[in-house]
């Protein structure tokens, strides 16, 4: 691609860095992959007590969600890489990634759980309970099915989101795709090409899993709706 | 209270005004953009939808620091210089317009067909369904999304700190830095921590701004 800067587009950058590309690419796929099941299993957990509206527990709940709702992510990575270590605490880079992931992703992950088991309309249970249910039973066999069929298109989005903001590892220096990236480019200057290169494959990767999240969402749609 | 608790502060307040001003560029071109693009999304012609949801897949789809990236090193290679400000805006609005157009869309086509229909009826054209019938019902409905995305961008300006604007992020760890060359103690347990409450400080009311505005309307 010759232009008046002189820059020319030159694929084979990429072949060359083939191997580099492909390990920080698992990196990535790694913490996102534990990042994403811990905030599904945060999420479902912490919003099914939340829901149940245990005391202590709750309110503790609601302390952790909004803490982490309403500060950014990149500023949650930073104190947990940067400031942790001051009070005795030292976690590497990967285990950063995976955590900061998981904690984000599940704080928005219990309040579309939450939501979802509140938006089961409310004589279900009541029926349930007067067949003789427990509150738990009646929990596990009505509001859990259908509320996490309500919850899930917004927890799949938010899945997704845990992969792509694996790429803010960048800002600790864990090469992760995006950060092997930015380091084949402080050698080899080819920015275009690399971010070409990794921006297809982020689009291509978050294309598949909402290809996936759709399926998925087909699957256990509630006939009729809600 | 410590000697360095000064001029640490000094410091980050003007970052905070970095982060501020970015944010209102950002939510300001987000919200012009996106709606715009938000209504071309739900008209019938095909070309032009096309290319409108080209735009919202890639922006929405990428990233936003690889967008970032893709401003702040690419447009250079075109002849376009940019400082990290203006960069970063850009980016932050790409996602922005590209998020916003999505929710605009959702609920515009959430208004009952017949409502269009009766206005087409009555001899309205595209434009005045739009700015006298669809957008303003649309509004209550995408007024609580919206919120949210306004929370989320706030969010994201710290993510220009990586392409080295000093905003109030990139002011701490220039604070850190300096205090470790000096002292040896990095204090970065009551930096960060500031860093935290500003943003939460900010974000928290309207989070719950848009959680009582969702209660509302149902």
């Amino acid at each position: 691609m010759p232009d008046d800067s002189g820059y020319h587009f030159d694929p084979a950058i990429i072949v060359d860095h083939l191997d580099d590309l492909g390990t920080g690419l698992l990196r990535t796929l790694a913490i996102s992959a534990i990042g994403m099941a811990g905030a599904l299993i945060v999420g479902a957990l912490l919003g099914a007590m939340s829901t149940l509206r245990i005391p202590v527990a709750r309110q503790l709940i609601t302390v952790y969600v909004e803490v982490f709702r309403n500060t950014p992510l990149l500023v949650q990575i930073f104190f947990l890489y940067f400031a942790l270590p001051e009070t005795g605490l030292q976690l590497g880079g990967f285990t950063v990634g995976w955590l900061s992931l998981l904690l984000w992703g599940g704080a928005y992950n219990v309040e579309n759980f939450r939501a979802g088991f509140e938006a089961v309309e409310g004589g279900y249970v009541e029926a349930c309970r007067a067949l003789g249910f427990p509150r738990l039973a009646a929990f596990r066999h009505v509001t859990l099915p259908i509320g996490a069929r309500i919850a899930l298109p917004s927890v799949t989005n938010i899945l997704i989101s845990v992969f792509k903001n694996s790429s803010f590892m960048i800002a600790i220096s864990y090469p992760e795709l995006t950060e092997t990236a930015v380091n084949i480019v402080a050698v080899t200057f080819r920015v275009f090409e690399m971010f070409l290169a990794i921006g297809v494959v982020y689009l291509g990767l978050v294309w598949l899993m909402s290809l996936g999240a759709r399926a998925i969402e087909g699957r256990f749609a509630i006939p009729g709706g809600h | 209270m410590p000697a360095w608790v000064g001029p640490v502060a000094d410091y980050l307040a003007g970052g905070l005004r970095e982060t501020a001003l970015l944010a209102l560029v950002s939510i300001a071109a987000s919200l012009l953009v996106g709606i715009l693009l938000g209504a071309l999304l739900t008209l019938p012609g095909k070309p032009v939808r096309a290319v409108v949801r080209a735009y919202v897949e890639i922006w929405r789809g990428l990233p936003i620091i690889i967008t970032l990236f893709l401003i702040f090193f690419v447009l250079p290679i075109i002849g376009v210089r940019v400082n990290t400000f203006i960069a970063a805006a850009i980016g932050l609005s790409l996602w922005g317009s590209a998020n916003v157009a999505e929710v605009v869309r959702g609920a515009v086509q959430s208004v009952p067909r017949g409502q269009a229909e009766a206005a087409a009826a009555l001899g309205f054209s595209w434009t005045g369904r739009m700015r006298h019938v669809l957008l303003p019902q649309a509004a209550r409905r995408a007024l609580p999304p919206l919120i949210g995305l306004v929370v989320n961008l706030t969010q994201q300006t710290s993510l220009a700190a990586v392409i080295g604007l000093v905003d109030i992020l990139e002011a701490s760890q220039r604070s850190i830095e300096r205090l470790t060359l000096s002292g040896g103690s990095t204090h970065a347990v009551p930096i960060l921590g500031a860093v935290l409450a500003v943003f939460f400080v900010i974000c928290l009311p309207l989070t719950m701004l848009s959680r009582w505005y969702e209660r509302r309307l149902h």
